[in-house]
């Protein structure tokens, strides 16, 4: 099940992020949409006010639900098949794709029409339903552009973010078989009639799930173009992939989600459908799927169970927030992330489902650690501590940079020594002399290469501040006044905290 | 053997497959959390909206004037119309100006009081589920206009709240070009959690196959950020408030 996550990630970030960054269009677009999406959640998150309280209690809800997992997913799957829904349980990606192909087989299909769904992308699904001849149709506007295009999702809310309206006019027009102008309206307008005729003559309506209800054993979706719904209503067969942690206790606790989703994905109150489905369609109905299936999938989430450090992974909701306030996804867009999840919760996701945390070579290090993804979090995930913790992983398990531990120990060998740093700095001074142009190093040769693409090494200054030191201490005797001492009360208290262990937290955000 | 009793037979076998595959599933988890399994329900302290939320309400009047003012935020139209008399006029006039040949209607009681039948003189009125060998989804998709009686409004988020039923069709608000929702005036909430609560009160066993909340037209924003209305479902919806 990890060959999926090695075989698509042939190069580096840092290669992948190069192809990122210099599509200028992909930059003025991640940049232009995630701004957008980000003030629209900030506008909506201050009007709906309390907004951290919120953010408590989306957190104390899927923190509670996964600490008692084991009840309430057996109790959805109980009241669900009470419902009349097949349920099925997959432990890898190779056992779910099996279920669901089965079924396609079984049920002679032809076609399946998809709703947004994450994890049939974390399957490959769509691949694995081409393979036995059945056609999948992504339904979704953005997904359906980008499956023309024989492409892979960049935002987890907005898939086709990274393509332009002329693109967008080519790919439809091929489709179509005539020329389609590059007008929005003209381009959508298209889209529909050529669903619509897809939905009404697919076998199958394929689905993800945003949450499940443990007590009454309904799946919820959300959605804005109606996509989601027409796959739920109007074929004779549904089937729906679930990540196994969607779980939710009751429809009283879908009010604080239906409350922190929308406003953090794209600044709506709600979105324009929720929809909640119980069961395949009563046996008077008119309309809704004859059958009804959802496979519940692990693909390495319970590996995140009973960890202290990651199993607040299994708190996301998939809103995106995290990749709209990160710096780093804003330059390089989701392609650059090698994975089905893109931005901080990708770089943290991505690994962690595939048990290679040690192994995942580069993506926790695209991080600046600047916090901004848990401040954006509805559910107050702490990502830039998870980062952290990759890092530290990956170090200890012995996959860390071999140069980069060769450096750190020359580095503490010099730095812990007075004569050698005192040499090491007097080497420095009189070799830079060979490099160093306007007052800084401009050289883009060796460990220099990184940093000056893009700036100016500082070169060392002629006198150094420990040649200075005895000038600078003299100065400090005479003019120093004593320390107020309830400032110095202060700080010793602060530091002999500290040897205790304390002042843990998530860098001052707690 | 028949092709559906083959399939009857294969669903039976998954069936005991799953059965079985949910308890190693199920303790597979209860052993990654390190403790044995839970059978009784666990205390949930947190359960629903924070405390301060749960007696927030607005006056009817004010419930309707936020409702509207949501709605069309997002798109929609609302009216408010005195009773179904102005309902029938409203529905008829807008299918005299926009040339509906196909409208497809819920059975409800209220909107067969309504008789569109006869008060559309132009159209093609087909009641939802009035008879068994009638292709309904059909008869939808190709619909201009859909009727429909909200069951719930919520005026906090501007939602229309539809339950399907024997003679409410899931897809008489989906597939129609254009939307009329019948909101009678006590049927509007402040907030989500008020329709919701309702449905853990009515429970798992009289719960209706489909629950749809609906926030305005169909939209997306896929092609770079530019509104879109009416992708999939209705690009028009009118919310006419009774009462």
């Amino acid at each position: 099940m990890s060959s999926t996550a090695a075989g698509s990630k042939q190069s580096t970030v840092k290669q992948r992020a190069e192809l990122a960054l210099n599509d200028e269009f992909l930059r003025k677009a991640v940049k232009f949409t995630t701004e957008r999406l980000r003030s629209g959640k900030k506008s909506a998150s201050e009007e709906h006010g309390n907004w951290d309280d919120w953010r408590e209690r989306g957190r104390q809800i899927r923190l509670h639900t996964i600490a008692h997992l084991d009840y309430y997913l057996n109790l959805f799957a109980d009241n669900a098949r009470a419902n009349g829904v097949h349920i099925h349980f997959a432990q890898t990606d190779v056992e779910a794709v099996r279920i669901a192909l089965e079924i396609a087989q079984r049920k002679q299909a032809k076609s399946v029409v998809k709703s947004k769904s994450m994890v049939t992308e974390e399957l490959h699904l769509n691949r694995a339903l081409d393979s036995i001849g059945v056609e999948a149709i992504e339904t979704d506007l953005g997904e359906y552009i980008i499956q023309l295009a024989g492409e892979t999702p960049s935002h987890i809310i907005i898939p086709a973010i990274h393509k332009n309206r002329y693109q967008i006019a080519d790919l439809l027009s091929a489709e179509a078989g005539e020329t389609l102008a590059p007008d929005t309206q003209i381009l959508a307008g298209f889209v529909r009639k050529k669903l619509r005729e897809k939905f009404l003559e697919a076998d199958i309506g394929m689905t993800g799930c945003n949450f499940a209800i443990a007590e009454t054993g309904s799946m919820v979706l959300f959605e804005n173009e109606g996509n989601a719904r027409m796959v739920t209503t109007v074929p004779k067969t549904q089937i729906t992939l679930m990540g196994m942690e969607r779980i939710i206790p009751s429809f009283e606790d879908l009010e604080v989600m239906a409350t922190l989703l929308p406003r953090s994905a794209t600044g709506q109150k709600l979105t324009v459908y929720m929809s909640a489905i119980t069961g395949p369609r009563r046996s008077d109905d008119a309309d809704g799927p004859d059958e009804m299936h959802i496979i519940i999938v692990d693909n390495g989430r319970s590996n995140q169970l009973g960890d202290p450090e990651f199993q607040e992974l299994l708190n996301c909701i998939r809103c995106g927030a995290c990749l709209n306030a990160c710096p780093v996804y804003r330059h390089i867009g989701g392609h650059a992330y090698g994975g089905t999840y893109s931005g901080p919760i990708g770089a943290v996701l991505t690994p962690a489902l595939n048990s290679n945390v040690a192994e995942w070579d580069d993506i926790a290090n695209a991080s600046s650690l600047c916090g901004a993804c848990y401040e954006a979090c509805p559910v107050k995930i702490p990502l830039h501590d998870m980062l952290v913790y990759l890092r530290r992983r990956k170090v200890e398990s012995g996959n860390g940079s071999k140069l980069e531990s060769a450096g750190m120990k020359g580095f503490s060998a010099v730095m812990g020594d007075a004569r050698r740093m005192r040499s090491a700095l007097k080497i420095g001074q009189f070799g830079q002399k060979l490099v160093v142009r306007e007052g800084g190093i401009r050289l883009r040769l060796g460990p220099l290469k990184g940093w000056n693409t893009y700036r100016v090494a500082p070169s060392l200054p002629k006198h150094t501040f420990r040649d200075r030191w005895k000038e600078v201490d003299r100065d400090a005797q005479m003019k120093g006044k004593p320390l107020d001492p309830a400032v110095q009360a202060r700080m010793e208290a602060i530091v002999k905290q500290r040897q205790q262990g304390g002042g843990h937290g998530h860098g001052g955000h707690a | 053997m028949d092709m559906a009793d083959t399939h009857k037979e294969w669903l039976q076998q998954m069936e005991l497959q799953s059965q079985a595959k949910q308890k190693s599933f199920i303790d597979g988890i209860s052993a990654k959390l390190g403790r044995p399994r839970t059978e009784q329900p666990p205390v949930h302290p947190f359960r629903g909206a924070p405390d301060f939320w749960r007696t927030f309400e607005w006056t009817a009047e004010e419930r309707i004037e936020r409702f509207g003012a949501n709605f069309r935020a997002a798109g929609g139209y609302v009216e408010r119309l005195s009773d179904m008399d102005e309902v029938r006029r409203f529905i008829s006039d807008k299918a005299v100006e926009w040339s509906a040949k196909y409208v497809v209607r819920q059975g409800q009681p209220e909107l067969d009081e309504l008789n569109l039948e006869d008060a559309l003189e132009n159209a093609n009125v087909a009641v939802w589920n009035s008879s068994v060998d009638e292709e309904w989804k059909a008869r939808a998709a190709e619909a201009d206009f859909g009727v429909v009686l909200a069951d719930y409004a919520v005026a906090y988020t501007g939602s229309i709240t539809v339950l399907s039923s024997k003679n409410k069709g899931r897809s008489v608000s989906l597939l129609p070009t254009v939307l009329f929702a019948v909101i009678p005036a006590e049927r509007m909430r402040t907030r989500l959690g008020e329709p919701l609560q309702q449905f853990d009160a009515i429970g798992r066993e009289e719960l209706p196959a489909g629950i749809h909340f609906i926030s305005g037209p169909s939209r997306s924003a896929d092609i770079e950020n530019d509104l879109t209305i009416g992708v999939h479902g209705p690009g028009v919806v009118y919310a006419l408030i009774v009462g």
